[in-house]
């Protein structure tokens, strides 16, 4: 059977004027820290709406530019230390986490996502963006994920089709 | 012994960098430059496919993939016996020249401009001009709503900062613009790239994407675009700074260093003929009046460890080098390894590539009293922006001309197969300067990969001879006259646009609220 995903009844968000963007983000060379890459890869093989387009935005900061100044909803999938148990998913909207003053401070990487979502007020609009944060367990040099994160997948997943007002409508 | 200060990290660079400077009667005395992570890449491609080996570098930095992906491809076309076929090279040069555009602009403007400008003068705009009146509400409303990145956090402006309304207000107009324009330049790659980030159809013998006319017309009219920007905006900006405000910055030689410059070599202007866009060379102690250019010998090239993290062993040569840490090293303090040039500490990047091309609009800054240093830099960016765009013409002529050819190819195929055993190396260009990769394979597997990034050299810390790197050297003397706002040091190190590979990225919160955004 065709695994697929299928727009609720009474219409989603995703009306054909409307520029979705799904970015995964994070680097897959550190274990972990690649969460959003891989949640990105799982959803390229399911039959999510072609009219929702889909990124590996890996690490590359400034240069995303490009991607997310013409969205008008935006969902980013990265990994957050937040201090929780491993594999705690987060979500939460731009606007509750403005990346100057104190609470989103990035300070790992100069250019993080966040302050590039706020760039993008500068040159047109910003879109409204959703985060959804996994806290990593491992961010050592690997490709795998950790078993207790790879399990989170699916799960995400299913906060990104409900965030996305989408039926998931996937065959077992 | 002076006051010694810490700038960690050096905010607006893409990586991860501390730099240590002790201050004496208001100048750097010594410096100390750390690359904060490890990166270990090296060690995850032990053992894997060596056609692998492109993707899995193209990782090692979220911004400068295509850098090291082509880098990579050309260590393998080198140990496969792979022989890129003219439309291949075309292909692969534009890809590089979309890098250099967004790239150096993105530096200039996004980067280290602030450094340079008093952004707040903005609120004393007293013009008529529509549009610089919306940036200013468009400032100004930041400043209101206590969200003023990214036009802060920032140094307090010094005597050199440029605080004239009209000038300030237009440069930052030109920051905005600059944003949109490095955006489309991003998209320019990824016609011929097959996507971005992480382009996909660069492999070893060539790519895998055959382009079409309209992508190849595509990518000019976007090419169009740019070099309006770059010619009418970008240029005379970088001119109008680098000769105006900024002069006596030129002229006290802000940044110097060693005065040693280093380029591989890069991007032939008319494949298959060998002529290079940049030509490889070596400068050492550099006499602006007889600027003497010594061929490059890759056999040279050595990298120490003694003040790195890493088991203590002899300068090997970057064929040989072993990647295994010792965290405890007691004269350890980064990092990066020191390479070295016969022994020599290097400063790759624009300037280096310019002086070593003797190129006549540089040398003509260097003549009117324009040391090598920090604003040198900035002009050598602009200027080879410049020529890459001219470059970019020519291929994509080229290109049209190839594609009608009977038989017209991209990709060498006779050479996929892996090689049983062998070792390659790569040597390119990217925007930031000298890049290596070599790989050596046994079994038609990796056996060993190093990589040699161009903020290696520049970043490095001091070698088994204890020389500074150029970092670090570039520091000293430099006026720092309030510790509490060395706006001098950071200007000086932005100017080499540092990457030290900015792998991680992790969204770290500083403050507890974010448990408020638990899901599960």
């Amino acid at each position: 059977m065709k695994s697929g995903l299928n727009k609720q009844d009474g219409g989603s968000e995703n009306a054909s004027s409307v520029r979705t963007v799904i970015l995964g983000i994070g680097n897959e060379l550190l274990s972990d820290e690649g969460i959003g890459v891989h949640i990105v890869k799982e959803l390229n093989t399911m039959d999510v709406p072609p009219e929702i387009e889909i990124y590996e935005g890996g690490t590359d900061g400034f240069g995303l530019l490009n991607i997310i100044i013409d969205a008008d909803r935006l969902i980013v999938i990265d990994s957050l230390r937040g201090g929780s148990e491993p594999g705690t998913i987060y979500k939460f909207d731009i606007e509750d986490a403005p990346s100057s003053p104190d609470l989103f401070k990035t300070s790992v990487h100069q250019i993080g996502i966040l302050e590039v979502i706020n760039l993008s007020s500068l040159i047109g609009k910003t879109p409204k963006t959703t985060v959804i944060g996994v806290e990593p367990k491992s961010i050592s040099t690997g490709m795998e994920l950790s078993q207790q994160i790879k399990e989170k997948i699916p799960r995400v997943i299913e906060i990104i089709f409900e965030e996305l007002n989408l039926k998931a409508a996937i065959d077992t | 012994m002076g006051k010694r200060i810490t700038v960690d990290p050096v905010t607006r660079i893409e990586g991860h960098l501390k730099i240590d400077v002790e201050i004496e009667n208001g100048k750097v005395k010594d410096a100390w430059s750390s690359g904060t992570m490890a990166r270990g890449i090296e060690l995850l491609l032990r053992g894997k496919d060596p056609r692998d080996a492109s993707y899995v570098t193209s990782r090692i930095c979220g911004v400068c993939y295509s850098v090291h992906q082509l880098c990579s491809a050309y260590a393998l076309d080198d140990a496969f016996g792979a022989k890129v076929p003219t439309g291949g090279t075309l292909l692969r040069n534009l890809v590089m020249g979309a890098e250099y555009i967004y790239d150096h602009m993105l530096h200039f403007y996004h980067l280290t401009a602030l450094d340079y400008l008093d952004v707040m003068a903005i609120a004393n705009y007293k013009g008529d001009d529509k549009e610089l009146l919306a940036v200013k509400d468009k400032i100004v409303g930041l400043v209101k709503s206590n969200d003023t990145y990214p036009l802060t956090p920032r140094y307090k402006p010094d005597e050199y900062c440029v605080n004239d309304p009209d000038t300030v207000i237009t440069a930052v107009k030109h920051y905005i613009d600059a944003l949109a324009m490095q955006a489309k330049a991003r998209n320019m790659g990824a016609i011929f790239g097959g996507r971005q980030p992480h382009y996909q159809s660069i492999v070893v013998g060539g790519l895998t994407q055959y382009p079409d006319i309209n992508q190849v017309l595509q990518f000019k009219t976007m090419l169009d675009e740019q070099a309006k920007f770059v010619e009418e905006v970008y240029i005379p900006d970088v001119m109008a700074f680098g000769t105006g405000p900024l002069f006596p910055l030129a002229k006290m030689g802000l940044g110097g260093g060693h005065y040693n410059y280093l380029s591989y070599g890069a991007l032939k202007t008319n494949p298959p003929k060998n002529d290079l866009l940049f030509p490889a060379g070596v400068i050492i102690d550099m006499d602006p009046a007889n600027l003497r250019v010594k061929p490059f010998e890759a056999a040279k090239i050595t990298e120490s460890v003694k003040h790195a993290w890493y088991k203590d062993s002899k300068p090997l040569h970057p064929a040989k080098g072993v990647t295994e840490y010792d965290l405890d090293k007691e004269n350890g303090y980064s990092f990066v390894k020191a390479p070295r040039y016969e022994g020599h500490s290097m400063e790759v990047g624009p300037l280096a590539r310019m002086l070593i091309k003797k190129d006549p609009a540089l040398i003509d800054l260097v003549k009117k009293g324009a040391k090598p240093g920090a604003v040198a830099r900035h002009a050598a960016r602009a200027i080879e922006t410049k020529q890459v765009i001219d470059a970019c013409y020519k291929w994509i002529d080229q290109l049209l001309t190839e594609m009608t050819k009977p038989g017209f190819k991209i990709h060498d195929s006779e050479n996929w197969e892996i090689p049983d055993a062998g070792e390659g190396a790569g040597f390119y260009e990217p925007p930031r300067g000298a890049l290596g990769h070599w790989i050596e394979i046994e079994d038609k597997k990796i056996k060993n990969y190093q990589a040699v990034v161009p903020s290696t050299w520049n970043a490095s810390p001091r070698c088994d001879k204890d020389v500074r790197g150029q970092y670090e050297e570039s520091l000293i003397g430099a006026p720092v006259p309030d510790p509490d706002n060395p706006i001098n040091v950071v200007r000086i190190i932005r100017s080499f646009d540092p990457c030290l590979a900015c792998a991680i990225h992790l969204i770290d919160p500083q403050s507890n609220e974010v448990k408020k955004f638990i899901v599960e």
